[in-house]
C-alpha cells in the first residue's frame, strides 16, 4: 500500500484501541472533577435541590478559622513527611546497602509496615501511645523522663500522628530508594575512590544525582499523599483534641458527611486540588533540571 | 615513572582463590599488556594495583614504596574502566576535574590542566556537554582525559577499547601507542584481544587460571612461546599441534609458516594432505587441511588451491616448536630436542 494513504478504518483504529481506557478515565476522573467544581458553586444538603450560590462557599471557608487551622496542620504534616521522612528513608537505605546479615534481615522487616493495614497500625500505635500504660511512656519513664500525653493532648497529637504515618511510609520509601541505589554502577564509586572523593562528595555528586528520578517521584508522591492524608487522622484522633489534628481532607469529610454541607466540602476540595496542582508545578519547574534521567 | 612489584599476592573471593602467591614485576615506563582468557585474574591484578579490589594477602610496591594498604586516591595511579565509568550526571568538564577538585587544586591551575588535556585527546569542544549526548569514542576520550589530568605515575586500563566498533578500535590503538610514547609513563593494560596486546605492548604478561604463563615482548612470545598454552593463545588461527602419542609431548607450527605446493617441496618437514575447507579473507586465505587424521590450519597468500584437492605442506626446521608431556617448551638447547625432532 502506498505511504500516506489511509483507509477510514486505519484512521480511527488507534482511537478505538485507547477507547476503553479513555471511557474509564472520563467516568472516574474527568466527570467527578467537573462535578466537584460545579458543586463548589452550589449550596446542597443532599435533600433539597442544589442552589447556585457563586463564590459564597469559598468565601465562607476562607473566613473560617477551622479551615485555616486544617490547612496549617496539613502543611505541618506534609513538611514533616517530606522534609524529615524522605531524608530519613535515604539515610536508612544508604545504610542498608552494606550486605551484612543484620541488614539482610532489616531490609525485609523494613517493608512490613507498608504491608500491614493502616487500621491495624493505627490501633497498635494508639495502644503504644496510651498515656497511662503505653509502651512509649514506659520507655520514657525508664530513662527518667516525664510521660507524654501523645494523642490525648492538643500539643502533641499532631506530632504523634506524624510519627505513626512516617513509620508506616518509611519502609516503602526505603525500599524504593534502596532499589535505586542498587542500580548505581559500582565502577562509579571505584572511579570516585581513585578521584579522592570524600564520603559527602560521593553522596552529593554521585549517589544523589544518580537516584534523582526516583527521589523526584517520591517527593511528588509523598507531597500529594500527605496533602490528602485522612485515614490515619480519622482512626487515631478524629481530628482532635479540639481541631489540633484536623487536616484539609478531614475538614472536607466533616463538612460533607457530618454536617451535610456538600457545597462547602466541594469548594475546599477544589482548593486542595489547586494547591496540589501548584505544588507539583513548582516542583517540576524548580527541580526538573536537576533530575537526571538516563 | 614507576616500577610495580607484586610480592606473594593472593586474592580470594570467598573460598575461591583467583591469584595464589603471585610474584611479578612491571617495568618502569613499559606498556605492559596483561592478557588471558576470561577469569584468568588479569583484571583482578589491575584492581589490586588500583587499590579498588585489595589483595587478600601479600604486598604491592610502587617505586619501592609499599602501597599495599594505601587508599586508591593516594597511590598516584589512574584508571580507565571498561565501560568508562564516566559520571553521567556531570558535564565533561566536571568529569575531568572531579579528581582535581577533590585534591583541592586551585581553579586557575585546574582550568589550565583541563584545557591542555582536553586538547590532547581532542575533546576541547565537548567540555560543556553531558556524557549521554556523546558517542562511544568520545566517552572513551573523556575517560582517558580524566585519567591523564591527574598526571599519574601509572595508567591502568581495563579493556578500554572493547566497547568501540572495529574501526575506532584500530585508530584508538594507534593513539594509545602515541600517548604512551609522549607521556613515557607506565601503562598497565588488560585485554583478552591478542591483536591489541601484540600491537601495543612493549611487554606482554600472559595469564591463565591465575598463573603467569609467560612474560615477554610480543615478538618473543610469538616466536618462542614458553609452553603449549602460550603457543596456542597467541596467534590466529592458533598454532597447529600434532601429538607424538600418549604422554610423549607434541610438536607444533604456526599456520602462516606452512608453505603449500602442488608437488613435494624440499623442506625439513613435509606432509601430503587434502584441503577440506577454504576461507578467502582477501589479503590471505585460510585452508583447513586434513592428513593422517590430523586437522591443520594454514594461512597462505596463495588462493589458487581449491577445496578437496590434494596438496603438499612444508615447514622449515626453525618453525617447528616442540613441547614435552608437561606441555612445556623443549628448546633447541634442550637435551631432548634432537631426539624429538628425529621423530618427525
Amino acid at each position: 500500500m502506498e505511504y500516506g494513504k489511509q483507509t477510514p478504518w486505519e484512521k480511527i483504529r488507534p482511537y478505538v484501541f485507547i477507547l476503553p481506557a479513555m471511557v474509564f478515565l472520563a467516568i472516574f476522573v474527568v466527570y467527578p472533577v467537573i462535578d466537584l467544581i460545579i458543586r463548589s458553586f452550589q449550596e446542597w444538603n443532599m435533600i433539597k435541590p442544589p442552589k447556585w450560590v457563586g463564590w459564597k462557599n469559598f468565601a465562607y471557608n476562607f473566613r473560617k478559622r477551622e479551615f485555616w487551622d486544617s490547612i496549617k496542620n496539613t502543611c505541618i504534616y506534609t513538611v514533616s513527611m517530606v522534609g524529615i521522612g524522605l531524608p530519613l528513608a535515604t539515610i536508612i537505605a544508604v545504610w542498608l546497602q552494606k550486605s551484612t546479615r543484620l541488614n539482610n534481615a532489616l531490609r525485609n522487616v523494613m517493608f512490613m509496615p507498608h504491608v500491614i493495614a493502616l487500621l491495624s497500625v493505627a490501633m497498635v500505635w494508639t495502644w503504644i501511645m496510651n498515656k497511662d500504660n503505653g509502651l512509649l511512656n514506659i520507655v520514657l519513664g525508664f530513662f527518667g523522663l516525664p510521660p507524654l500525653k501523645w494523642i490525648d493532648s492538643s500539643d502533641t497529637a499532631l506530632m504523634s500522628v506524624i510519627i505513626v504515618a512516617m513509620w508506616k511510609a518509611l519502609g516503602y520509601n526505603v525500599m524504593l530508594i534502596y532499589a535505586a541505589l542498587q542500580n548505581v554502577p559500582a565502577e562509579l564509586y571505584e572511579a570516585a575512590d581513585l578521584d579522592n572523593a570524600s564520603r559527602t562528595s560521593r553522596f552529593f555528586k554521585i549517589t544523589l544525582p544518580m537516584i534523582s528520578p526516583q527521589m523526584f517521584m517520591l517527593l511528588i508522591n509523598s507531597t500529594i499523599g500527605s496533602f490528602k492524608v485522612f485515614e490515619t487522622i480519622r482512626i487515631m484522633t478524629g481530628g482532635g483534641p479540639g481541631s489540633s489534628t484536623q487536616v484539609l481532607v478531614f475538614y472536607i469529610y466533616k463538612q460533607a458527611f457530618q454536617l451535610n454541607k456538600i457545597g462547602l466540602a466541594a469548594s475546599a476540595g477544589v482548593f486542595l486540588m489547586i494547591i496540589v496542582g501548584i505544588l507539583t508545578g513548582v516542583y517540576f519547574w524548580a527541580l526538573s533540571r536537576k533530575v537526571h534521567y538516563q | 615513572m614507576a616500577h610495580i612489584r607484586f610480592e606473594n599476592i593472593t586474592k580470594k573471593f570467598g573460598t575461591k582463590t583467583i591469584l595464589d602467591n603471585m610474584n611479578l614485576e612491571i617495568e618502569d615506563g613499559s606498556f605492559t599488556v596483561m592478557i588471558g582468557p576470561s577469569g584468568c585474574g588479569k583484571t583482578t591484578l589491575l584492581r589490586i594495583i588500583a587499590g579498588i579490589g585489595p589483595q587478600t594477602s601479600g604486598k604491592v610496591y610502587l617505586d619501592g614504596q609499599d602501597i599495599s594498604n594505601t587508599a586508591p586516591a593516594k597511590r598516584n595511579v589512574a584508571m580507565v574502566f571498561q565501560n568508562y565509568a564516566i559520571y553521567p550526571t556531570m558535564t565533561v568538564r566536571e568529569n575531568i576535574e572531579f579528581g582535581l577538585k577533590n585534591n583541592k587544586v586551585p581553579k586557575a591551575e585546574r582550568d589550565a590542566l583541563v584545557k591542555e588535556i582536553s586538547e590532547i585527546v581532542g575533546i576541547a569542544d565537548l567540555l560543556d556537554r553531558k556524557p549521554n549526548t556523546l558517542s562511544g569514542g568520545q566517552r572513551q576520550r573523556i575517560a582517558l582525559a580524566r585519567a591523564m589530568v591527574k598526571k599519574p605515575k601509572v595508567f591502568l586500563m581495563d579493556e578500554p577499547l572493547s566497547n568501540l566498533d572495529a574501526k575506532l578500535r584500530v585508530s584508538m590503538r594507534t593513539e594509545l601507542i602515541e600517548l604512551h610514547k609522549r607521556l613515557k609513563t607506565t601503562f598497565v593494560y588488560v585485554t583478552h584481544d591478542q591483536t591489541e596486546a601484540m600491537s601495543m605492548a612493549t611487554n606482554i604478561i600472559l595469564m591463565n587460571n591465575g598463573e603467569i604463563q609467560q612474560i615477554a615482548s610480543p615478538r618473543e612470545i610469538y616466536t618462542n612461546p614458553n609452553n603449549l598454552f602460550t603457543a596456542q593463545f597467541i596467534g590466529s588461527p592458533q598454532m597447529n599441534t600434532v601429538s607424538f602419542g600418549e604422554g610423549k609431548g607434541c610438536y607444533g607450527f604456526r599456520p602462516e609458516k606452512v608453505q603449500l605446493s602442488a608437488t613435494a617441496p624440499d623442506m625439513f618437514y613435509t606432509r601430503k594432505g587434502t584441503i577440506v575447507t577454504k576461507e578467502m579473507l582477501g589479503s590471505e586465505t585460510i585452508y583447513q587441511i586434513r592428513f593422517d587424521n590430523h586437522s591443520i590450519m594454514v594461512k597462505s597468500l596463495d588462493d589458487s588451491f581449491s577445496a578437496d584437492s590434494e596438496i603438499y605442506m612444508g615447514v622449515n626446521e626453525e618453525d617447528i616448536h616442540l613441547f614435552d608431556e608437561k606441555e612445556l617448551r623443549v628448546a633447541p638447547e634442550d637435551a631432548r630436542y634432537a631426539a624429538m625432532m628425529a621423530q618427525l
